[in-house]
């Protein structure tokens, strides 16, 4: 089944103004979903990119309500509480958003397939790209093994979240 | 941004640990839905094994009370002992508990927060244990919180013992569920299923710690299981032993390359 993209507006010409901080109120909680200890044994290093998956939905279908500032904010916001380096979260996101939106043209009106395989191939660019920038900044080789799990379970959660962000988006918000 | 936190690491910590105490009350808060679904699903579990649950704690009872007989009599002959050879005494042990509400959340890091800082006496350096053993020591400390660098995470190095050989050894994490030993005596042996306690040197743990049991030996260093679960502490005892400040403040523009430190400085500058 197609996408449904610009063909809804006119059933949700606008959506209210205060729905119009859901992508940046889904991205945030996606962040911090991310750091929430889960007791499950190894999974603190399949944690999913939860974030990614949401940056990856908005900028596709509103671009316009995820602004590269508050990209750059919510990574910032990450970077700080989980103890990572900051900076290489926004650095992370801001990419994924100019990919992506070179990119945007081709995932309108298409299947979830074609918009799966798309987040497929970002996130297995983003998380290599991820491994080699901590590997130099550590001056050392980090097994990637953990890094290609964890790819794995990104991808294979993405069809739940983008299902929820498609209801947070077709109820509330419109299409822009 | 970047290159700014890698230059400036006292700084960005600063802000980082100042960032956590802000957000500690929203970690708190998020937390606890999935602390409450897993307290149900383990008193749920609990419920449908009570019957095999009680079996097996009154046979470890039965154990338990013969150990606690070995323990008395041993700690009475440690106590003359101690007197004969006038030993001085251990320095009182003060702990608190915290629990844990966020994780470092990637294969990059391996660190926790919990909820206790300078408000409850947790100062940096400090041992994180649980009932199991050593999860590694405070790092970063905030008001209300602070960030324990896990003995898994890449930064981490221990000063270690082998139990039965008692050689000593660098306890290395790498971000693998494993850490390993580094800077052994090659001569000496280390066999599957050796205890590794810490060593004391350095200053910040006390000497015999347990920290966990050498798994495999076959192919590279040898890789060695935390005692503690890691990936499932929910609650730390944050131990202070008297020994802190053993270690020196990290500078303002601390080398990148002081992460190579030998033995006799392990534990020491690996902090982000």
């Amino acid at each position: 089944m197609p996408l449904q993209t610009d063909n809804v507006a006119s059933s949700h010409p606008d959506g209210i103004p205060a729905a119009h901080l859901m992508p940046f109120a889904t991205t945030l909680l996606a962040a911090l979903l991310s750091l929430q200890p889960v007791h499950l044994p190894g999974y603190v290093n399949l944690t999913p990119a939860f974030a990614l998956m949401t940056v990856y939905y908005w900028t596709i279908f509103r671009p316009d309500l995820l602004p590269p500032l508050a990209l750059f904010g919510i990574g910032v916001v990450y970077d700080l509480l989980s103890g990572g380096l900051p900076g290489v979260t926004p650095f992370l996101f801001l990419l994924s958003r100019v990919a992506v939106l070179r990119c945007r043209r081709w995932f309108i009106n298409r299947t979830f397939s074609f918009l799966w395989g798309g987040f497929t191939l970002l996130t297995s660019a983003a998380m290599a790209g991820l491994w080699m920038l901590h590997s130099v900044l550590a001056f050392q080789f980090i097994g990637f093994t953990g890094s290609v799990f964890r790819t794995a379970l990104t991808i294979s959660l993405f069809p739940i979240l983008s299902y929820l962000l498609g209801r947070i988006q077709f109820a509330p918000i419109g299409t822009g | 941004m970047i290159i700014l936190a890698k230059i400036d690491q006292v700084m960005f910590e600063a802000v980082r640990i100042s960032a956590a105490d802000d957000a500690a009350p929203i970690l708190d808060m998020l937390s606890r839905p999935p602390a409450a679904i897993e307290y149900i699903f383990d008193r749920g579990q609990g419920m449908i094994h009570v019957y095999q649950d009680n079996l097996r704690l009154v046979e470890e009872n039965k154990r338990l009370l013969r150990w606690q007989q070995t323990a008395l009599a041993l700690a009475s002959e440690n106590t003359q002992l101690r007197d004969l050879l006038k030993l001085t005494p251990e320095a009182a042990v003060s702990n608190v508990t915290a629990r844990v509400i966020a994780s470092s959340g990637g294969a990059f890091l391996r660190s926790l927060l919990v909820d206790a800082g300078n408000n409850v006496g947790v100062v940096r350096d400090q041992a994180a244990v649980t009932g199991e053993g050593l999860v590694g020591r405070v790092y970063e400390i905030g008001a209300r919180t602070a960030r324990i660098l896990l003995i898994t995470d890449l930064n981490s190095r221990v000063p270690v013992i082998v139990e039965r050989s008692r050689q000593r050894a660098i306890l290395a994490g790498d971000n693998s569920r494993l850490p390993s030993l580094s800077y052994l005596d090659p001569a000496t042996a280390v066999r599957s299923g050796d205890r590794i306690v810490t060593s004391g040197e350095g200053g910040v743990f006390p000497p015999g710690l347990p920290v966990g049991i050498v798994d495999t030996v076959d192919r590279g260093p040898p890789r060695v299981e935390p005692y503690a679960e890691l990936s499932q502490v929910e609650y730390v005892r944050i131990v202070d032993y008297g020994l802190t400040d053993a270690l020196p403040t990290p500078v303002a523009t601390a080398s990148p390359f002081s992460r190579h430190a030998g033995p006799g400085t392990a534990d020491t500058a690996n902090r982000r």
